[in-house]
């Protein structure tokens, strides 16, 4: 029980920040409630706002329970008494000359006077007002009367202006308090949402209520150890990869020493699919650690490079764009990516295209082929590293691990760039990569 | 090939790989000596006569690279690297480090065989040579062609990109400038590089060529067909200090 106290009244917990947050904002409004009711009084009538209307009241009662033999004398002593109500007795016949007029000032008047007594209106002068009194037994006197002041409306007053203010601005500081209390969860699942396996996000900050505290801390803890694991695995594949070339090494020379060369061409295209999968993994791998630094670049010739390559395999392959035009890539992983991509195009179409297009700021690499295409609900997953497009063969006619395409794409996306697969009339893929121009280009005629 | 057998020192800590090899390039006509590290490869360079070195990057104690440096400080002695991937930095550092060639593994029997060849021509035709020799890097109208990384620029800076048989095509154009080329002599220098499956004819090399350097690829102002039967590269050829490229 006390434990559960204690941690409740810790104030690092969020129940405590909560509990202080609740207990702080009743507190707060209690004083200014207190405060208003102190200013206001309005059960009380202030004695110094009282404008003498309580005297004047009693005086009046005064005169109304004398016998009437004796009102002459003591109107003359409270004449004395107290000049400042010029209190005097009226000739009958005034009140039905002014009737029972009503004023708001008199109300007070009234209440105090009680019940037999009547009052009605007579006048204004310089700074106050002639007022008609009937007493019980219908005998008039009037008197000097300032009236009541205080008609100001209750907010308007600077007090309750200030009060209301802080109403407002306490309640909206415990809105506030409880956002700030709870932006850390929100900001979590934003971070569990964007947390990707390259690793460039930074760790969640460690700091608001203990609770908040530590579930950051386990959060990045628990990131920390699935970025190991992948770690772990990556350098696991890329030694496995690596280590495999001795044997592919040693297995390609022996097979120089093989006599029948039938045999011998089945041995070294296994040897060369090995190879070129060993290949696409570490590069695969490569990709998300090491970028080659950028240089300028003739692109179109580097294209018509491919081309040629591609054209002296024995695939119809053509270029179209212009002879030179320079830009600012990584030459060595362009050309990879390109030639992932044109080695899908060859594989699955009879004629491939390569197209150079030039914007104002941008770049855009087409390569066409004349294939089956890819239906658009396949796209997104073509991109997805170890898919292959060729799911219905088996793995004997399959060429790669389905690494180009996602290869191509990191490549592209290092560059800043996008890829994209778009269809081709009548049927066949388009698959466009688009550049950003970072430097002047010099474009010279053909 | 008119020349003696060739004596070759196979530096590779693979037991195996390195038999193989040895029994590869001694069915093909050259003296295979072998050395499992460093220190051995020392002994055997004081003992015997070494026209080429094929030395793996991956070695215990002392690594590839270092003893490539090593050796190059005190010898012309052709290298050729075995390097264990063929990343650029792999490709840049052997080539700074003064080796002629290299080759990723696992690499084609056939290829090794053909660059070594290659790269011994090259060692005689280039003792013979131009004022070009020992250059690392030469100039023409703007161009500037690199060696040890084996890339050409043109005169605005851009990385022109090549196949391995059109630079060394174009390396040896520019080692020989003013010469008129037999068609055979251009093969017998350049057939180091892409051997194999893919071999282009001369003339094709030189029209791809003439399309990336030549301002206009029809009327070729550069590399000029000569009608009795060859090539003749025109521009004045000058060698350049090394220095960083950005």
């Amino acid at each position: 029980m006390t434990m559960k106290l204690s941690g409740f009244l810790n104030l690092r917990r969020i129940s405590g920040q909560m509990a202080a947050l609740v207990v702080t904002s009743v507190v707060a409004l209690h004083l200014i409630v207190t405060a208003a009711f102190l200013i206001h009084r309005p059960d009380q009538i202030d004695p110094l706002v009282d404008h003498g209307h309580s005297q004047l009241a009693a005086t009046i009662q005064l005169i109304g329970t004398a016998p009437a033999a004796e009102r002459p004398r003591l109107l003359a002593d409270i004449a004395r008494a107290f000049p400042q109500f010029g209190i005097e007795s009226l000739p009958p016949g005034q009140a039905s000359a002014h009737g029972p007029g009503i004023h708001p000032g008199l109300g007070s008047l009234r209440r105090r006077l009680g019940p037999g007594y009547r009052t009605f209106w007579l006048g204004a002068e310089a700074d106050s007002y002639k007022v008609g009194i009937v007493l019980p037994d219908g005998m008039m006197v009037s008197a000097r009367f300032i009236p009541d002041q205080r008609q100001r409306s209750l907010w308007t007053t600077p007090w309750m202006t200030t009060l209301l203010f802080a109403v407002i601005s306490v309640s909206l500081l415990g809105l506030w308090a409880a956002r700030a209390l709870t932006a850390p969860l929100s900001s979590f699942a934003k971070a569990a949402e964007s947390f990707s396996l390259n690793g460039a996000a930074a760790p969640l900050p460690e700091r608001g209520p203990e609770e908040i505290r530590s579930v950051a801390r386990a959060l990045n803890r628990m990131r920390e150890r699935i970025t190991n694991l992948i770690d772990d695995r990556t350098k696991m594949l890329a030694a496995i990869s690596h280590d495999l070339r001795t044997p592919i090494t040693r297995m390609r020379l022996r097979s120089e020493f093989i006599e029948d060369e039938a045999h011998r061409q089945h041995m070294l295209g296994d040897l060369d699919q090995m190879r070129s999968m060993l290949e696409s993994v570490l590069s695969f791998l490569r990709n998300d650690r090491k970028l080659e630094s950028m240089t300028l670049v003739d692109i179109a010739s580097a294209l018509q490079l491919i081309t040629d390559q591609f054209t002296d395999m024995g695939h119809k392959i053509v270029y179209d764009g212009p002879e030179h035009f320079m830009a600012t890539v990584r030459p060595d992983d362009l050309h990879r990516g390109i030639t992932n991509l044109v080695e899908n195009a060859v594989r699955f179409g009879a004629e491939t295209t390569i197209r150079l297009g030039v914007g104002a700021d941008h770049l855009t690499i087409e390569v066409e082929d004349d294939g089956p295409g890819i239906s658009d609900e396949r796209k997104n997953v073509m991109l997805e590293p170890f898919v292959r497009g060729d799911d219905a063969r088996n793995m004997d006619e399959a060429k790669g691990f389905g690494l180009g395409l996602s290869i191509a794409r990191s490549i592209v996306l290092a560059h800043g760039g996008e890829l994209s697969l778009k269809d081709r009339q009548p049927h066949g893929l388009i698959v466009r990569v688009q550049l950003p121009v970072r430097e002047l280009r010099l474009q010279s005629a053909a | 090939m008119a020349m003696a057998a060739p004596n070759i020192l196979v530096v590779e800590d693979d037991r195996e790989t390195r038999a193989l090899i040895a029994k590869y390039l001694s069915a093909n006509g050259c003296n295979v000596m072998t050395a499992t590290d460093g220190q051995a490869m020392v002994r055997a360079m004081t003992d015997h006569q070494v026209d080429l070195l094929i030395l793996d990057v991956m070695l215990p104690g002392e690594d590839g690279l270092s003893l490539c440096r090593k050796v190059r400080a005190e010898s012309q002695t052709p290298i050729i690297m075995l390097t264990a991937r063929g990343e650029d930095v792999d490709r840049i550092l052997g080539l700074e480090m003064g080796a002629d060639d290299y080759l990723a593994k696992p690499f084609n029997p056939r290829e090794l065989l053909a660059r070594i060849n290659a790269v011994l021509r090259r060692q005689s035709a280039a003792l013979t040579a131009s004022a070009a020799h020992g250059a690392t890097a030469l100039t023409f109208l703007g161009w500037r062609i690199d060696f040890r990384l084996r890339e050409l620029r043109n005169p605005a800076g851009a990385r022109v990109a090549m196949t391995g048989a059109e630079f060394d095509l174009l390396r040896t154009f520019c080692e020989r400038p003013g010469r008129v080329l037999s068609r055979e002599s251009l093969l017998d220098f350049t057939q180091g590089r892409n051997a194999g499956s893919f071999e282009r004819s001369i003339d094709v090399l030189v029209s791809r060529i003439r399309r990336k350097i030549e301002t206009d690829p029809q009327d070729a102002t550069m590399i000029k067909t000569v009608r009795s039967g060859g090539y003749i590269f025109t521009p004045t050829v000058e060698a350049v200090a090394p220095a960083k490229n950005t």
